[in-house]
This record gives structure tokens, sequence and C-alpha cells, in this order.
């Protein structure tokens, strides 16, 4: 059965589109990042899991429930770290924990919750005097209170200095052993790469890829990367570039182009944008990585919305 | 149960507030005073009765609406302007559970600020020569805690209903000016015209009817119903039972009807 299940799901605000058409299957027991820059829709997606809000069309599933219909059924087996949450400034950490305990109906220890995420020493502290790093392991605390069989994380690195993005990536780890699935997003692919099974890359709220890293890698390692400087480009210069084959991705800042394609097609792409009016003064190829490959898919700005 | 814990969360929380705290130590300070004030001189002797009966019109049924708005207007879209309610609904709570566990913990909590306004005032009555009745004393503590939940339901309904703070807290004023301030200018003068003059002739009622009907309608008009027959001994007896009767069933609309308008808006917003 699978943990989550998305069939074409739409979710508009007003005239604005934050997820388009999107179709995607998490197995149970995957770790599955969630990639994508800032406002692709990433939280959306997590949102209408969880339904804080409602897709426009299609359906949601959740370990084999309705997400609308059985919300409370599919919260009471998965823990959540939600994105942009507060806390309740004037409880304790310890009040957190235990009214997640009490919510759940679980017998967890508080402390040990807090041990684990490691502000223990912080328990009978208001958790409005909490830094945006122990409120995220706060959050990550309460959602990791009953085992839960998924877990949804957004960002859940953001606030965190690299030790503690360290030992986020091993509670992913230890809850995976365990055999729950991890489902979460993030903007930076270096989080990701060391703890997915597989990843899903999201821009302007369609699906562009989804793979495993080494599927990933593969298809980075048969391309390399191209950057063009120019005098100027714009997205709309892109469109030809990103029709062409053997091309996967194209981004620009203005005066550099970067292109994601096969060796081969080199000389097209650069035909291309000189077909467009762009004057291209020099160029050079570099060894493709996949941090390149996830740049040239997401790096792509003008069509993000606010999720 | 789901709206327990989040009523137990939620009380714990609100008494914590200083805004509570705030208005607590004013409700007491001005019971306090009224009965300092009042208080029977030597020789004499005074009910406690008598007292409460003051205080009723008065004091309880302008500040304890009040407090309960003041305290319950961002119960609900506060949690959403910050962002706690999405800690909230990460755990398997209902949107119903939300807003009926608010409505609970918020009355919990403003019973605090109601029984201690009457202890303090109690110890000071009771050291006077004062017939002291401890019965009606605690009914009517009672009575007003009710009339605080009545209120807190009414703001919570708003919190529900809303998307911002700025929205609740106009809707739930707009509607304690109407019930309070507004209704006790027009009050006298409507009376005069309706009861005394007998009203407008187009109207299917008697003038002596309609402005039964909008005192009924009015939460603290029906309060004051209920509570002052309760003071009188009277409370569901005599030939006014029906209209007491009425005056309840109004109260426990108030209390019911507006969480459950809010938790309908509620249910359909994206957060």
């Amino acid at each position: 059965m699978a943990a989550i299940e998305l069939a074409g799901v739409t979710k508009r605000f007003g005239d604005v589109t934050a997820v388009d058409d999107l179709d995607l299957t998490v197995p149970e027991g995957e770790v599955f990042g969630f990639l994508g820059p800032n406002g692709a829709g990433k939280s959306t997606t997590i949102n209408m899991i969880l339904d804080f809000v409602r897709p426009t069309t299609g359906t949601v599933r959740v370990l084999g429930h309705d997400a609308q219909r059985e919300s409370v059924t599919v919260r009471r087996r998965t823990g959540v770290l939600p994105e942009g949450f507060d806390v309740y400034d004037r409880l304790t950490g310890r009040k957190h924990v235990e009214f997640a305990i009490d919510s759940k109906g679980t017998d967890d220890d508080p402390l040990a919750v807090l041990e684990r995420v490691g502000i223990a020493d912080a328990a009978d502290r208001k958790a409005g005097g909490y830094s945006k790093g122990m409120r995220q392991r706060l959050a990550l605390g309460m959602a990791l209170v009953g085992e839960p069989d998924l877990l949804i994380l957004d960002e859940p690195s953001s606030g965190l200095d690299p030790a503690g993005a360290k030992e986020m990536r091993d509670i992913v780890r230890a809850e995976a052993g365990r055999g729950a699935t991890v489902f979460f997003s993030s903007h930076v692919l270096g989080q990701v790469e060391a703890v997915c099974d597989r990843v899903g890359i999201l821009r302007a709220g369609e699906l562009v890829a989804e793979d495993s890293i080494a599927g990933l890698r593969e298809a980075a390692g048969g391309e390399s990367t191209l950057l063009i400087s120019v005098d100027d480009a714009t997205e709309a210069d892109l469109d030809p570039v990103r029709a062409l084959p053997g091309v996967s991705g194209a981004a620009t800042d203005g005066d550099t182009v970067t292109v994601a394609c096969d060796p081969d097609a080199k000389t097209e792409v650069i035909a291309s944008l000189e077909e467009r009016g762009v004057t291209v003064r020099d160029f050079r190829t570099e060894e493709a990585s996949l941090e390149d490959l996830f740049l040239a898919y997401t790096s792509d700005g003008p069509r993000e919305v606010s999720a | 149960m789901s709206w327990e814990a989040i009523a137990r969360k939620d009380f714990e929380d609100a008494v914590r507030s200083r805004w509570l705290l705030a208005l607590t130590a004013l409700f007491v300070l001005l019971i306090s005073a009224v009965a300092y004030i009042v208080r029977p001189a030597p020789g004499q002797t005074f009910s406690s009765n008598a007292i409460l009966g003051l205080v009723n019109g008065t004091l309880v049924t302008t500040l304890v609406p009040l407090i309960a708005l003041i305290i319950a207007y961002g119960a609900i879209v506060g949690e959403r302007e910050s962002g706690s309610l999405k800690l909230l609904l990460s755990l398997p709570h209902s949107r119903a559970d939300v807003v009926f566990g608010k409505v609970l913990g918020r009355s919990a909590a403003i019973t605090l600020p109601v029984v201690v306004g009457f202890i303090v005032p109690a110890l000071l009555l009771a050291i006077g020569p004062l017939q002291f009745d401890a019965g009606s004393y605690v009914g009517y503590t009672l009575l007003t805690a009710f009339l605080g939940a009545v209120f807190v339901a009414i703001a919570v309904g708003f919190s529900a209903a809303m998307s911002s703070q700025r929205l609740a807290i106009a809707g739930a004023i707009a509607l304690y000016l109407l019930f309070v301030p507004l209704w006790g200018a027009a009050q006298f003068p409507l009376q005069l015209y309706l009861v005394l003059g007998g009203g407008p002739e187009w109207l299917p009622i008697a003038g002596e009817q309609l402005f039964r009907v909008l005192r009924l309608v009015n939460p603290t008009g029906s309060f004051k119903i209920v509570s002052g027959a309760f003071l009188n001994g009277g409370l569901f007896s005599g030939e006014n039972a029906s209209f007491h009767a009425a005056a309840a069933a109004v109260l426990l609309g108030w209390l019911s009807l507006p969480p459950l308008l809010g938790l309908w808006s509620f249910e359909r917003a994206d957060l």
C-alpha cells in the first residue's frame, strides 16, 4: 500500500495555480525527498496531505485513507513538523510534548522525547523564549510522539545549524529504520541526498523529476553543464532552448545562462540563443554534478507563487 | 477525548495570559469596591442578595461580557495568524474539536476572575453585620460564570469564522456595543414608546410583547431576567415561569449557535 498517493491534484488560490495536476506516489517505508525552490508548491502539497487546505481538483490518500474525510485518522498515525508554525509562548517545552502525548493518547515519557531532540535541559522553560532551532526541535519531538507510521517534515532543517541538521538526518534514518515512511521537503539538495531513497523535484507547481538519487546521478553523469556568458537573456529566450532535444533544464540570471544538456547539444543551444537575438560572449562546459542538475531543474524564478 | 486535551491545554495557556490577570484584578477591585461602599451601617443588617442585585444590573452584565470577549476573540484566529494552529492541527484533532475545546477551555478561564471576583468581597462582607445567604451567593457566582461562557462562545464563534484577528475583535465588539451600551441607552425610551405608548399600530403583536422579545434576544437581557428571578428566589416559578424558561433557552442558544456557525465556516476554510 502507498503511504501517500496524490492523483491529478490541482490547487488554485484565486487565479494563482500553486499546484498543477500533480501525480505522486510514495510507497510505505520509503524516505522521500520533496525538493524544489521556495514557492514551488511544496508546502501547499503538504498542507493538502494534512487537510489544512483542500485541493481544487484531484484526490489525496494517505495511509490508505481519504486525506480530507478521514483526516483525523490519518493524523493519528502521522507525525508532522509543519512549516511556518509557532509554539505556545506561555507554555513550557514539556507542556508542549505532554499535549502531543495527550492528543495522540500514547504513554511516551515527555523528558525522553525532549532528550531525543536535544532540548531536555530547556524542558521547563517557556517555549516563547526558545530560539528558532529549539522551536524546530520541539515540533520534531511532538511529531515523534507515538511512533507514527508516517513522518511529514516540511523544511525540517530550517533554523538548524549544521550539527543540528545532522542530528535531524540521524533521526530521519532511525525512524526509517524502524519502518516509518518519511516524506520531507527541502529547497537544499544536500540535506536530502544523504538520506533519501527517492526524490521528487517540484517547480512552479509541477513535478519535473522523480527518481532515485542514483538515477538522478546517472542522468546527471551523462550530461554536462554549459555556462554561457551573454549580454542579456530572459526567461522567454530559454523556452526554445528547453525545447531542444538533449536539454534537460535551463536557467538564467540575466548575464549567465546555465544549461544542463547532452554535450552534443551544445552547438544547437548556442544557435538557438543567437537566433533569439542574444549575444553570446563566451561559453564553457562544466562537469555535471547532481547540484547542477537540481539547479537547472529549479532555479527558474519568475513563475514562483507563494505557498 | 480530543477536545478535552485542547480544552486543558487552552486553559493552561489562557490562565498564564497577562490580560486575564489584569482583568481579574479589575473585576475583583470593582466588585469589592461596590461591596465596601454599600456595606450596611452599624446597627443595620443587609442581605448579600441585595448587594448581588445591585452588581447584577451594573457591573456583572457590562464587565463579564467584555472580559469574555477580550480573552476569547483570538482563541482560534490568533493561533491561525501566529501559526500555532498548524502545530495544533498536526495532532489528531478535528476542527470541531478545536472549536468546542476552545469554548470549554476559555470558559474555564473566565470562571477564574468570576470566582475570585466574588470570593474576595464575600470575605469582606462576611465580617460585616450581614445576612449572608451562601446558597444564592454561590448560585449567583455560577450563573455569572455561565454568562461568561455565553460570551466566550460568541467570541470563539467569531474567532473560528474570521480570517484575521481584526475582523474577529470588530465583530465581537460590535455585538457588545449593540447588546450593552446601545441597548442600555435605548431601553428606557423604547420601553416608554412600546409598553406605555403601545408601539406602532401596524405591528402584528402588542408593543409590550415586542419589548419583552427584544429584552429576551439580548443575552445580557435574558441573563438579567434569569439572575434577577434567581436572586428573588422565584426562578422558573410563579406567573413568569415560562418567561424565565424562554430567557434560559435564549442563553443556551447564544451558547451553542455562534460556535456552530463559526465551525461551519472554519470547516470550509483553507488555513
